[in-house]
């Protein structure tokens, strides 16, 4: 029997929105997915198209930019 | 400034071959600025290049640097000593720099990430259109500021021609025609009577009809010994 594919998602969440929110789903304790990473950004608008492509390269299967 | 495009990734992996590892020499001047061969889309290729290599099944090693100007031996001299590590080296740079890289590293090949589209500027954000064609006898002053040796389709230099409808060329829909707005700047300032006198043929010789040409400053080269 295979496992079930869990993918692996790199999110980039900015600061002031949408890392406030995922920092609101902690405290009201709602659950989430292991396989999703969260990366603190000042500003979506930061992140690059390399650093993004970074992400896919060493082995995620989705990123998601958030703000 | 030069204005590039880069190559399909397609092409480039076919330039690159059996190389396994590769350098990507990005150039900080002219195509950073119109985001066809700078640091980040040094980056983002060589990224690129590491990814397809690998679901090919013939994973490469892809690092990148960015040099200020790769056209100018002072910027390019110091990847001497990194050269030597690589099996290939591609250069985002427009020719001349692709061209300063194998002139000056004639031991590697340089190969072209880019294809070099023309001298021109961001008419706005993402458009970039043709202003020059270095012609090496500039006419801007005869025809008020406007090119029409870059842009009429037939660089004529006497205009419009028939093909001109109400300000566009019939080259396309989207192509304003270079001699209605010299025409239209020669109303504005009231000075269409220098439009009317014939223009004679071009001298084409300081153009590229006199093969590559060169410039040579006496009073700033640098005193040479005998």
């Amino acid at each position: 029997m295979t496992e079930a594919f869990e993918p692996r998602i790199l999110a980039f969440c900015c600061h002031y929105c949408a890392y406030a929110a995922a920092d609101l789903a902690g405290v009201m304790r709602l659950n989430y997915p292991t396989g999703i990473r969260i990366v603190e950004v000042p500003c979506s608008g930061r992140v690059e198209v390399s650093e993004i492509l970074h992400a896919f390269e060493h082995g995620a299967d989705g990123v998601m930019v958030a703000g | 400034m030069i204005i590039g495009e880069q190559k399909p990734l397609e092409e480039i992996m076919n330039l690159l071959g059996d190389a396994r590892r590769v350098l990507v020499v990005g150039c900080g001047t002219c195509v950073t600025v119109c985001f066809a061969g700078g640091e980040k889309e040094a980056a983002i290729l060589a990224s690129a290049l590491r990814m397809k290599s690998k679901l090919e099944g013939h994973p490469m090693e892809v690092d990148e640097v960015t040099v200020q100007r790769q056209c100018e031996w002072e910027y390019i001299d110091p990847l001497a000593d990194r050269l030597k590590d690589y099996d290939a080296i591609l250069s985002l740079a427009c020719g001349i720099g692709v061209q300063a890289m194998n002139e000056r590293f004639p031991e590697y090949v340089t190969l072209p990430g880019l294809n070099t589209t023309f001298l021109g500027l961001p008419e706005e954000h993402g458009v970039w259109v043709e202003r020059c064609q270095a012609c090496g006898d500039c006419i801007l002053g005869l025809t008020f500021g406007i090119c029409p040796i870059a842009r009429c389709s037939k660089q004529l230099l006497n205009g419009p021609c028939g093909g001109s409808q109400n300000g566009v060329c019939e080259v396309s829909s989207d192509l304003p025609c270079a001699w209605h707005l010299i025409w239209e700047r020669a109303i504005k300032f009231g000075q269409v009577e220098r439009l009317l006198e014939v223009q004679p043929p071009k001298n084409w010789s300081r153009s590229r009809d006199g093969g590559p040409r060169k410039i040579v400053r006496e009073d700033l080269r640098l005193p040479r010994e005998e």
